[in-house]
């Protein structure tokens, strides 16, 4: 700046920012071309839905239109996505607790046999869910199980390995000494819980939710055979219009209107994830001042 | 054999609560007993939910008819009735034989004959229903389904005729017979299919032809024989491995069902395809989805017929609400309404000879669709489907000889 020849990184001109410029642009180009391949086969299904008409030569649906919209509704569309929203949001509001639960356990050494009951927690994966589905509903008719209860239970037992495991790697790297310290302190468990630990895990338990309301969300063969049509929802309205011919925009709608409830909760996961961080990390320290 | 021990139990026994490899038995003595058993139950009808105009004709005109009567209608979309079969087949492995959640299935053919072998329908109710006077007594569409003896087993619903489509913008000369639709393929290569056997439509097709190679239906006896398999069915599949390489990617693939070969018409990929459910041609034509030219073909030599049922399954919660549904689906009103090719088109059950000359009337005022005929020009010289037994054994003679040989 005054006369010396001085360059710092990052300075205009430094090879380092040169390089740094070049990766940028690579990262980009790159993140472009992924968010593309990833968007792409959306185009034809945002095309569809508002598509009355489309016959095979054209490139363009020939005649645009509300028609699928009208059709999805009158085909129940509304009643199984609020079917669809509330069983998801009782499959995560089960699975997560469980899973942090069992995550907890076995990070801290509190189970016997932590191996052999990892893989037993992950065995639902493993199993293809046909087969274990038909024959676990004898089981569940003959239990006597209701088919709302038992449709929870098995979508949960389902969603328990993608939560155990997702919680696993946070506790792995979770310090239990800030516990220890707000115990210390005389902090009360309750306020351990729910002002250090929860706080600490939060990111993760909202990313084990996430994945938890998938399972529910995009179930169809759980719904089908141990629903037992009293839970009509989306997937089932979804797959029995794609059966037949001519509800291509229909179908369009439904799958599109699938995809905008994970997206939305994807956003606000992201950002609740983002918030505890400095939030906990901050208010540790004077936990023990309270009562 | 099964069926005959069936009826001689039944006869014995009255009304049995366990299902009995035959089927249960209807608890009921007269109608009145049912009419009030249904009343306040929800009756949870299973169908295939492909078809908009189906499901607007129970949601919009069916339930609240039955409402009337004090029974609930809600409709469960599946995928395939076997969903619905399965779920019976569940629920009686697990020996709930009287709560199930199933109480009213849309089906025929395969799916009722693995039912009935299995004792999952309710059986003998179907006479306790007033309207079934209004079908006709000897209707042989109604007394067996694809050769499975009905039994009261079911309760007939709709009437559906085996139908060739093709576009009049394209072909404005169109052939009268099956020989004549093969010729005309071959004439124009690219612009036929017909779905791969084992698949519904493809294996009704593949029996179409084997009357057409046989000289007519006279000529194929309608329960298996292996000396008229061995002396009809070379002259059969030689027909179709020579049709192949005329067909839609010179049969290089098949489609595997009959919505894959419609979805090829839909997009003018093809000129001429079949189906089983005319009764949807009116709406596709009119929602643009297939060419406004679409016309049913008739064909001299006839097609084949089927019914198609409503039944209620051996452990079905709420039976009697679902035999109400039943026959108020086979009320004169219903089925004229349900024929309406604005509704949904399908054809009644009914004999006109037994309507009131006010509503055979009402039948015969029916607007006619620009697409399809009425069901008496189409079902003209229907011809009989073959014995279940005969399906399984075609189908896999043209897989290893028109598919293997391609």
């Amino acid at each position: 700046m005054t006369g010396l020849d001085l360059r710092r990184p990052g300075d205009p001109g430094s090879t380092l920012t040169l390089a740094h410029g070049r990766g940028r642009l690579l990262r980009v180009l790159s993140t472009t071309l992924v968010a593309s391949w990833f968007l792409l086969p959306f185009a034809p299904l945002a095309l569809w839905a508002f598509a009355n008409q489309w016959s095979f030569p054209s490139t363009l649906p020939t005649e645009w239109g509300f028609d699928g919209l009208s059709s999805a509704i009158a085909q129940g569309a509304l009643p199984a996505l609020g079917t669809s929203l509330l069983l998801s949001l009782v499959v995560a509001a089960l699975a997560t607790p469980l899973g942090a639960l069992a995550a907890r356990a076995l990070t801290f050494g509190t189970v016997p046999w932590p191996r052999t009951v990892s893989i037993a927690l992950l065995a639902p994966i493993a199993l293809p869910p046909f087969a274990a589905v038909l024959g676990l509903n004898v089981l569940l008719l003959r239990a006597h199980i209701p088919p709302e209860a038992g449709l929870v239970l098995v979508l949960v037992v389902m969603a328990v390995p993608y939560t155990t495991f997702t919680m696993r790697v946070a506790y792995a790297a979770h310090d239990i000494h800030y516990e220890e310290e707000a115990r210390t302190l005389g902090a009360s468990r309750w306020n351990i819980l729910w002002r250090v630990h929860i706080p600490l895990v939060a990111p993760a338990l909202s990313r084990a939710a996430f994945l938890a309301f998938l399972v529910g969300w995009s179930d169809y063969v759980v719904t089908v055979v141990v629903g037992g049509g009293e839970v009509v929802t989306l997937p089932l309205v979804t797959a029995s219009m794609a059966a037949g011919i001519g509800n291509d925009s229909a179908v369009a709608i439904l799958s599109l209107s699938a995809i905008v409830p994970p997206l939305a909760l994807l956003a606000l996961a992201g950002f609740a994830g983002r918030r505890p961080r400095t939030g906990a990390v901050q208010k540790t320290p004077n936990v023990g001042e309270r009562p | 054999m099964l069926v005959g021990l069936g009826a001689v139990v039944s006869l014995t026994l009255g009304a049995c609560a366990a299902p009995a490899p035959d089927g249960a038995r209807s608890e009921f003595a007269d109608w009145n007993d049912v009419i009030r058993a249904a009343q306040g139950q929800t009756v949870k009808l299973w169908m295939y939910g492909g078809d908009t105009q189906g499901n607007a004709y129970i949601d919009d005109v069916l339930a609240p008819a039955v409402a009337a009567e004090g029974v609930t209608l809600e409709r469960v979309p599946v995928t395939d009735t076997s969903d619905a079969l399965n779920r019976v087949l569940s629920e009686l492995q697990a020996g709930r034989t009287d709560d199930g959640t199933v109480d009213l299935v849309w089906v025929n053919g395969d799916n009722f004959r693995t039912g009935k072998e299995a004792g999952a329908w309710l059986c003998d109710w179907t006479n306790l229903m007033p309207n079934l006077a209004l079908t006709a007594p000897d209707d042989p569409l109604l007394l067996k389904d694809f050769g499975t003896p009905v039994d009261g087993c079911e309760a007939p619903w709709n009437k559906a005729q085996f139908t060739f489509v093709y576009n009049s913008d394209v072909i404005a000369d169109p052939p009268t017979t099956l020989a004549g639709v093969l010729a005309w393929a071959e004439a124009h290569p690219g612009r036929f299919s017909y779905p791969a056997p084992p698949d519904f439509t493809g294996s009704v097709f593949t029996r179409e032809v084997l009357y057409s190679v046989s000289g007519g239906y006279e000529n194929v006896p309608a329960t298996f024989d292996q000396d008229a398999y061995d002396q009809l069915t070379p002259k059969l599949f030689e027909r179709l491995r020579d049709l192949a390489p005329s067909l839609w990617r010179a049969g290089s693939t098949y489609p595997a069902n009959e919505q894959e070969l419609n979805q090829l018409y839909a997009d003018r990929q093809i000129d001429l395809t079949m189906t089983y459910g005319p009764a949807t041609l009116t709406d596709l034509v009119a929602s643009g989805t297939y060419p406004p030219g679409t016309k049913v073909l008739s064909l001299e030599e006839g097609t084949v017929g089927n019914a198609s049922f409503l039944s209620i399954p051996a452990n079905a919660a709420s039976s009697a609400g679902a035999m109400v549904v039943a026959n108020v689906a086979l009320s004169a009103g219903q089925q004229l309404a349900k024929a309406h090719p604005a509704t949904w088109g399908q054809f009644t059950v009914l004999d006109p000879n037994e309507l009131t000359p006010d509503d055979r009337a009402r039948f015969d005022a029916l607007p006619s669709s620009p697409v399809v005929p009425s069901y008496d020009v189409l079902s003209r010289s229907a011809n009989p489907e073959l014995a279940a037994a005969w399906v399984p054994v075609l189908d896999e003679g043209w897989r290893t000889t028109v598919l293997a040989g391609r």
